[in-house]
């Protein structure tokens, strides 16, 4: 077991080397532009810098976790306690559903402009954008999960002699929090992929910010830092999530 | 044993031990309100003493499981006739009685224990109470060592077992069981049959037990009660003599036994093909 991972994971560190080196090979001679793709040891310089160095990148780090972060929380806060409502509510969920679903298929990052409107080109906006992509994907999965109950449970419960109120908090929402957690795992990605994107159209601060800065000024390697720093975040967040879901979840 | 025959619909006779469950003239019907709608159960009258077991049995569809939701109040239907539990009329949640349904719809986050434990939660039996009962009966079933295990470490038998242990630990005083061992192989279904016969022999329950296995039904019911194909009626009411306690597996060998299963298999014939 052990043998079998040291050697997978040194496997991959062989790949990337050699994937690296002829990327940086490459970009030495004259097959690949680095204006254009950037340079390994380049983008390594631009984090080190960044990071370690004068440390400027985690400053905007910060900015763009902290949209997502808040983005995320109010988003899905938002989506369990208006899903929750309207279970207790159908005919409310019935009404809502149409309005719901046209919100929904409005692709959120056109909106940022105008969020950038009325919120500023502070946090506020990125806040806007990353809750209103987590709101409805959370949402949806509360639905479906509170949808998604077994009627065997339900059949038993009632024969039991249950309350509704039992039937809820024994039956409905532990049934209903699996499905809730792999919308929140999915709605916590595009909390922070709103955020970023929202950052790239116009903000002061931000990951977003400084790619697009980078972008405009043709610093492909400082471009392919954020981008590895954005995809080692994404990576991160979902990790995160996975153990806490297995630590929770442990019947499953 | 207690009145084995004549139980079919002639009007009842006074000096009969008060039934547990009394069944007359029962129509149901499903579908719209007026004109076109479903009979689906004619003219069904049955009674059940206290401490029988009696197995229901008949083609899909004749209205078994209909029976039983009508038993506990969970069935909204368009129904005439008399149905009494214990005397009263049926209402949901009655206290009095135990549903086991085909599958085991165990909760698949709670344990073993937490399951047996769920039916006495909702009927509000106090924590130290349950979880003593819990065990014993999870001790009963034979799953003493699997008390804490989630239904997904479970095998289909074992969770059976453990639906089994939930039935048991409410303490009604009527169970209906629809097909509980139904999807279980041939192997599996003997052992639990065997449980459940102990189980009903040291707590003596008034049991209505659907099954489609005419063997099951004999093993163990007092009385077997074949219905015919839609619409249901009751083809015959047919005690079942055989001796207790009985061996379960040991009946398969008594030809008596084979004789009372041709007697049924023709009687369910004839009902499937009665019109
Ligand atoms: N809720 C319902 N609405 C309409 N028709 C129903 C409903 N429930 C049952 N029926 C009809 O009533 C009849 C009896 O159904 P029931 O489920 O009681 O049969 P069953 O004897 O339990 O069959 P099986 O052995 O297959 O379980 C069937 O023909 C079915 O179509
Ligand atoms: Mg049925």
């Amino acid at each position: 077991m052990r043998i079998r991972w040291t050697l997978s994971v040194l496997g991959h560190l062989l790949f990337i080397v050699f994937f690296l080196g002829i990327w940086e090979a490459a970009s030495r001679s004259s097959l690949l532009d680095p204006t254009f793709f950037g340079r390994p040891s380049g983008i390594l310089s631009y984090l080190w810098k960044g990071l370690i160095v004068d440390r400027t990148l985690w400053n905007e780090l910060g900015y763009t976790l902290l949209a997502a972060a808040i983005s995320f929380l109010g988003g899905s806060i938002a989506a369990v306690v208006t899903g929750l409502l309207f279970s207790v509510l159908p005919r409310l969920h019935r009404a809502a559903e149409p309005y719901l679903t046209l919100l929904n298929a409005m692709p959120r990052i056109a909106l940022a402009p105008l969020f950038l409107l009325w919120f500023g080109l502070g946090i506020g906006s990125k806040i806007a954008v990353g809750a209103s992509l987590s709101f409805f994907i959370v949402l949806s999965a509360t639905v479906a999960g509170i949808r998604g109950v077994n009627s065997d449970h339900l059949t038993l419960s009632k024969a039991l002699g249950a309350t509704q109120r039992q039937i809820f908090f024994k039956v409905t929402l532990p049934s209903a929090i699996p499905v809730v957690f792999s919308g929140l795992r999915l709605g916590l990605v595009y909390s922070l992929l709103g955020v970023v994107g929202a950052e790239l159209i116009a903000a002061e601060h931000g990951l977003g910010q400084t790619l697009a800065y980078l972008q405009s000024t043709f610093s492909m390697d400082g471009v392919m830092a954020i981008l590895l720093l954005l995809a080692g975040l994404g990576l991160g967040v979902t990790t995160l999530m996975n153990r806490l879901e297995r630590a929770l979840l442990v019947w499953q | 044993m207690v009145t084995m025959t004549a139980i079919r619909s002639t009007p009842a006779i006074e000096d009969r031990p008060p039934a547990v469950i009394d069944i007359r003239e029962l129509e149901v019907r499903f579908g719209p309100a007026s004109g076109s709608s479903l009979l689906a159960v004619d003219r069904v009258a049955f009674s059940i003493a206290q401490g029988e077991f009696v197995s229901l049995v008949g083609p899909s569809g004749c209205g078994k499981t209909t029976i039983l939701n009508l038993l506990t109040g969970l069935l909204q239907a368009e129904v005439s006739g008399d149905m009494t539990v214990l005397g009263k009329p049926p209402k949901a949640g009655n206290p009095d009685i135990a549903y086991m349904l085909a599958r085991d719809s165990l909760l698949p986050w709670r344990t073993a224990l937490g399951n047996v434990e769920y039916g006495m939660e909702i009927r509000d039996v106090p924590k130290s109470v349950r979880e003593q009962r819990a065990m014993e009966l999870l001790r009963e079933v034979g799953l003493g060592d699997f008390a804490n295990a989630y239904p997904k470490a479970l095998s289909h038998g074992m969770r059976q077992r453990c639906a089994l242990a939930r039935t048991f630990a409410l303490e009604s005083s009527v169970f209906l069981m629809d097909e509980p061992f139904g999807a279980l192989d041939a192997q599996t279904k003997l052992t639990l049959e065997d449980v459940l016969m102990r189980l009903w022999s040291s707590h003596r329950k008034t049991v209505v037990f659907v099954t489609h296995d005419l063997a099951e039904a004999i093993a163990l019911s007092d009385r077997v009660i074949v219905m015919s194909a839609r619409p249901g009626r009751i083809v015959r009411d047919v005690p079942i003599p055989l001796p207790r306690p009985r061996d379960v597996r040991a009946l398969q060998k008594d030809p008596h036994f084979h004789e009372l299963y041709a007697q049924l298999w023709a009687l369910l014939e004839y009902g499937a093909t009665d019109k």
